[in-house]
């Protein structure tokens, strides 16, 4: 080969590697802005979230520590703070057993097939409802065919409607994450299939258990929609009884009226609107931090006592 | 020797709890059958009592008591389903981007730090109460809105409610839905297909977008398909914003229709049904029926698009 060849070939070379330097700038400078853009798009997220958590709790703090805001006069949210209690407890008792029995048959009991297939079909239709839809179904079957008017009992078997598939999916998350060598160990001793469940499978999932049965109290709490026409909007004069069949209004339902249809309709000024809508909101606000946290802590506690046997 | 019998008890006891158990699962589909049913019922009676399905979905005059029975009632639900499919579409277009970015930085980019501030986070977030959140859309997002665009709109008073506020209230609701199933869907595509496009020598950027991305397009199908379903059955948090009760004239600029008061299903639901009876009353069953069909069609969807999945 002549020189001159050789020279021409290195000056190709040269362009090729220009060329090769400029993809890979190229490429470089997409990963960085790529990069740049999932960083801006996370801490812009972040800051809405915190934001608006910190925000609402801010906005009503001052008047958390008023004892007025918890006593029953106008601006008073006592009764809805018991009712929303009272409604958390009923649902939960109701709702927390059938859920827990389905998960155990469709984890322990069932063979895979045509009837887990319907039955976990059916969760996941349930559990996209909207709420609105379950709060007018709970009107027409508990509130008139099974004649309970607008009461608490009708809110609580709705509730149960909404709660069911939330909890069973949590339960059977729960239920599933117990080795399968403590049933053999349970079965392999002679117990029947219910004695190794009830002595040996469910206390191994009651972190999970735990942790399902918080979660859905947070879902609970702040549910409004499906009770709007079941439970009410108002309270009769005494809501301090256990009576199911009285209609009463919880935390949320209460702010909803005072902050959208019932605003400057309810009888109340301006700044008692205020106490209660902002109040109302921090209060739910920190009840369901304080349940993110329970439900984090209470879990991992549960689940230290157990395994460090 | 005698051998020891298995006590008859038990053995009764795990037959019984079998069947309690059995019972029980079978509870939830009773419920949603029953769901449909009985909403479905009082949902077609109307067509019995003078509503047509064209009118139904086409005409915008929505007034089932024939404004207090002066006179002939209207069942033209064109105006409210509008509304819905409206707010939903946008929000889901706004929200999406945002969760896919959110669900990425979390699996790929975020150190550890920052993932373990994120998760709570993002959970609690989903747990916010609907009414929660409408609340802080009235006092913040339509006074906001009022500012910006009062002057452009005229009528200073109501300016700031309706789709536009809605919308943003809506994004903000489900996008912590849309971001924890999007990172679900990116956990189940496997370490391999990540290592071997950077050994290939992509940059994580590349890895992410050309890789991860496609590789979980239909656990993220899914994902937006569940955003969709949460954002058409909102009803309070919307219901708040909205603060309509008729749909404004559309002899006007778009840009202006979406700043003023305005309607959906859920929010004629939640405002109307309390003092409806009769025929009325059914209407809103109807309405009712008309989410519960489109949620169960989003359900039908991602669960279609979650046995397609190549990996689970």
């Amino acid at each position: 080969m002549s020189v001159q060849g050789l020279q021409e070939a290195g000056m190709e070379h040269d362009v090729h590697l220009q060329e090769m330097k400029r993809v890979v700038r190229r490429i470089e400078i997409a990963n960085g802005f790529g990069t740049a853009l999932l960083w801006t798009i996370a801490a812009i997220v972040t800051i809405l979230f915190v934001g608006i958590i910190v925000y609402l709790i801010l906005k009503g703090a001052v008047y958390l520590f008023n004892p007025g805001f918890y006593g029953t006069e106008s601006y008073g949210v006592g009764s809805e703070i018991f009712n929303t209690f009272y409604i958390l407890i009923f649902a939960e008792a109701i709702s927390l057993p059938i859920a827990l029995a389905a998960a155990i048959y469709l984890i322990e009991y069932a063979k895979q097939g045509v009837l887990v297939s319907i039955i976990h079909f059916a969760a996941e239709t349930l559990a996209t409802v909207p709420s609105i839809v379950l709060g007018l179904f709970g009107i027409l079957i508990f509130s008139i065919t099974f004649h309970m008017g607008t009461s608490r009992i009708a809110g609580a078997l709705t509730l149960l409607c909404l709660n069911l598939p939330l909890a069973l999916r949590l339960f059977e998350d729960a239920l599933a994450s117990v080795p399968v060598e403590i049933r053999e160990g349970g079965l392999a001793l002679g117990s029947t299939k219910w004695r190794t469940i009830r002595t040996l499978v469910i206390p191994s999932a009651l972190p999970g258990i735990v942790t399902a049965v918080i979660l859905t109290a947070g879902k609970i709490m702040g549910e409004a929609a499906a009770l709007l026409f079941t439970m009410g909007l108002t309270n009769p004069a005494n809501v301090f009884t256990p009576d199911p069949y009285i209609a009463s209004d919880t935390l949320t339902t209460h702010l909803y009226y005072i902050a959208g249809p019932g605003a400057g309709a309810s009888g109340l000024t301006h700044s008692q609107e205020t106490i209660v809508t902002a109040g109302s909101a921090a209060l739910l606000m920190l009840l369901l931090l304080i349940i993110n946290i329970a439900a984090r802590t209470l879990g991992r506690f549960i689940q230290k006592r157990v395994t460090a046997a | 020797m005698q051998v020891q019998q298995r006590p008859q008890g038990s053995y009764y006891a795990d037959r019984i709890a079998r069947v309690i158990f059995l019972l029980c699962a079978i509870l939830l589909v009773m419920v949603i059958v029953s769901i449909f049913v009985f909403v479905g019922t009082n949902a077609f009676k109307l067509f019995a009592e003078g509503g047509n399905l064209r009118d139904f979905f086409f005409n915008t005059n929505w007034d089932p008591t024939g404004s207090g029975g002066a006179i002939n009632p209207s069942y033209g639900a064109g105006g409210l389903i509008l509304g819905s499919v409206v707010i939903t579409l946008l929000s889901v277009l706004i929200a999406t981007p945002l969760a896919f970015g959110m669900a990425l930085f979390f699996n790929e980019v975020s150190p550890v730090w920052f993932s373990r501030l994120l998760k709570p986070l993002i959970e609690i977030f989903t747990g916010v109460p609907s009414v929660v959140i409408g609340f802080f859309g009235l006092i913040v997002i339509v006074p906001l809105l009022q500012n910006l665009v009062g002057n452009i709109v005229g009528n200073h008073q109501t300016a700031g409610y309706g789709w536009g506020a809605a919308t943003l209230v809506l994004v903000i609701m489900i996008l912590p839905t849309i971001t924890s199933i999007s990172i679900d869907a990116l956990n189940t595509v496997p370490g391999s297909v990540r290592e071997a496009s950077l050994a290939l020598g992509s940059t994580p950027w590349q890895m992410m977008t050309r890789t991860i991305l496609p590789a979980a397009t239909t656990g993220l199908a899914t994902a937006v398909v569940l955003g969709m379903a949460r954002a058409i059955g909102e009803t309070l948090a919307v219901s708040m914003v909205l603060n309509g009760h008729t749909i404004p004239s559309f002899n006007q600029s778009p840009f202006n229709i979406f700043f003023q008061p305005n309607v959906n299903i859920t929010q004629f639901i939640a405002i109307d049904f309390g003092e409806a009876y009769g025929a009325g009353r059914d209407a809103y069953f109807t309405l009712a029926f008309v989410l519960l069909a489109i949620s169960f069609l989003f359900v039908c969807i991602s669960r279609y698009l979650g046995s397609r999945s190549v990996y689970k």
